[in-house]
């Protein structure tokens, strides 16, 4: 379909590409708001303070249980510390389209003939700040409660770690939100993904110690990347040395991302036919 | 408004089980019937405790070959998933009132709410005893574990009484989510330090003194010391032994059922006078 002002002329690129930022900065801020009851302090205490300091303190305490020495208890400590912003990355963006089957507003979401790129991933940008301020914390928890030290650790390298991360399991969860279109609810797998990768990523133990068959798939989930990226960082890898899986992961999560594209257009067109947006 | 007494005697308040043991058999049965009208529900509660105990079977490593060590887990991941049921049925007895708008007619039913609300949790945390037998099966298929007790009869007798124990810690979250809209971030607040605290993948020896009241207030800390204790042979928690675990677990399960029955008439009280229950 092609974008037309309201005379309808066709629109040049440029103002194709204008209309898209707007709708990607609608989406962002009234996206916001939206999703979850994110102004609730309340909700930001679960997700920034309580959750990261009880998932990754379970999995340390485990390790001590284990007699494991410290490095081991530190690995799991900064696995633990990252993987935290799944929460924010993966569920929260997950039940996108399932908040608005919701709340009802799905079929009015449908006919507008905004940018899907930019409604698709806008919606989504407010979550990357957040997973990465929910990880930033997890990394200062590990070194303030759990004693990973960062002494060689290079800053610049961990921000934008932290940052890459975020913005790639942005694109896992939009994924699955994008799947969400299709079922009843994105619920139940937004639930599954969101602790499947403490067991594939590489957060707890190594992809290397999974049966063979399970390793490639840990190697489509971004996160895996950044568990090695973030761990390389905090050792003291420069910027350059990590831009290796860096690459990767970008690579990853535009490559899932585009997978999302393809879903959500392709459920969007589906629903369309049938007529069920929300009937089952 | 004139008492129960003061009805027309008939079938519905009449009977062996009088007007409250009719409201809970009633909701029980309403309970299950939701439940299985919809039973994918359970997936998201299982998740949690599954793929933690699988993550702790890859750091138990070598370790995890020994028989008694995998039934630790396997006991312990069950008494997780009926914890996360739990937790997220008494959430939810309350905030599926709220959403579908029957919580005023709820209210207004010639019984106190909670009666209502035992007769729901009482099937919610039966629900995480199906969650926990589920997650048990799995265990013991998958990782091949030997399931030879120590004593079958004291094993079931600690299960039964660890159920009622949640069932009245899950009353009580009830009467907090009663009164406030934040019942997502009680139940998702609770989750994971509650695994810690009860000591199900590790003993709460290990933890900071600080934690270790907490972990002693909470009766599931009795109750899967007096299941370990009946199951595992040679098993070494707590300084105390399978009765007095069984006593501890008593006493503080009817500490649970008296304060919430206390907090019960007060909320519901003070909800009705201030005409707060669905709105902010």
């Amino acid at each position: 379909m092609k974008s037309t002002d309201s005379s309808g002329a066709v629109l040049s690129a440029n103002s194709r590409l204008r209309m898209a930022y707007r709708v990607f900065k609608g989406a962002f801020f009234f996206g916001r708001k939206g999703l979850i009851i994110w102004d609730s302090w309340e909700m930001w205490v679960m997700q920034i303070v309580i959750t990261p300091i009880a998932q990754i303190g379970f999995f340390a305490f485990l390790s001590i249980y284990l007699n494991y020495p410290s490095s081991v208890t530190q690995y799991i400590v900064i696995g633990n510390a990252i993987q935290s912003m799944s929460f924010s990355a993966v569920f929260a963006v997950a039940n996108i389209t399932s908040q608005d089957k919701w709340q009802g507003t799905l079929p009015s979401t449908m006919v507008t003939p905004a940018n899907r790129v930019a409604l698709f991933i806008g919606r989504a940008w407010f979550q990357v700040l957040l997973s990465a301020l929910i990880a930033a914390a997890g990394l200062v928890y590990a070194a303030g409660l759990f004693g990973v030290s960062f002494a060689s650790a290079d800053f610049a390298g961990v921000a934008v770690v932290v940052l890459l991360t975020s913005v790639a399991m942005i694109s896992f969860g939009l994924l699955i939100s994008a799947v969400g279109l299709y079922m009843r609810t994105a619920l139940i797998v937004a639930n599954i993904f969101l602790f499947v990768t403490l067991l594939l990523s590489g957060v707890n133990f190594p992809v290397s110690a999974l049966p063979g068959w399970l390793q490639p798939v840990s190697w489509t989930i971004p996160l895996t990347y950044g568990t090695e990226a973030i761990r390389m960082a905090i050792a003291g890898s420069s910027l350059s040395a990590l831009l290796p899986v860096l690459g990767e992961e970008a690579l990853d999560g535009l490559i899932v991302m585009a997978i999302g594209y393809f879903l959500f257009t392709g459920f969007e067109s589906l629903s369309r036919k049938t007529g069920r947006f929300e009937e089952y | 408004m004139g008492s129960l007494d003061d009805l027309t005697p008939g079938k519905r308040t009449e009977g062996l089980l009088g007007h409250k043991g009719q409201v809970i058999k009633a909701c029980v049965v309403l309970t299950a019937k939701l439940f299985f009208a919809d039973p994918q529900w359970i997936i998201p509660s299982i998740i949690a405790p599954f793929i933690f105990t699988l993550v702790a079977f890859f750091l138990f490593g070598g370790q995890a070959a020994s028989g008694s060590f995998l039934l630790y887990l396997v006991l312990g991941s069950g008494l997780m998933g009926m914890w996360g049921t739990t937790i997220y049925g008494s959430s939810n007895s309350i905030g599926f009132d709220r959403w579908n708008g029957t919580m005023e007619a709820t209210l207004a039913a010639p019984i106190p709410l909670s009666w209502i609300a035992l007769g729901r949790v009482l099937f919610n945390t039966f629900e995480g005893v199906i969650n926990a037998l589920f997650i048990l099966a799995i265990g013991l298929v998958w990782f091949q574990v030997g399931f030879s007790l120590v004593s079958p009869g004291l094993f079931l007798l600690a299960s039964v009484s660890t159920f009622l124990s949640l069932s009245a810690f899950g009353l009580l979250m009830c009467t907090v989510i009663l009164l406030s809209r934040k019942g997502g971030f009680i139940t998702n607040s609770m989750e994971i330090p509650v695994y810690i605290a009860t000591g199900t993948m590790f003993p709460v020896s290990i933890l900071p003194l600080a934690a270790l009241p907490f972990a002693f207030l909470l009766a599931p800390t009795w109750g899967i010391e007096a299941i370990r204790l009946s199951a595992l042979p040679g098993y070494v928690g707590l300084v105390t032994n399978y009765w007095t675990d069984m006593a501890i677990l008593a006493v503080e399960t009817v500490a649970y059922l008296a304060l919430a029955f206390v907090l019960f008439k007060r909320v519901e009280a003070y909800a009705k006078r201030n005409g707060t229950l669905e709105e902010y």
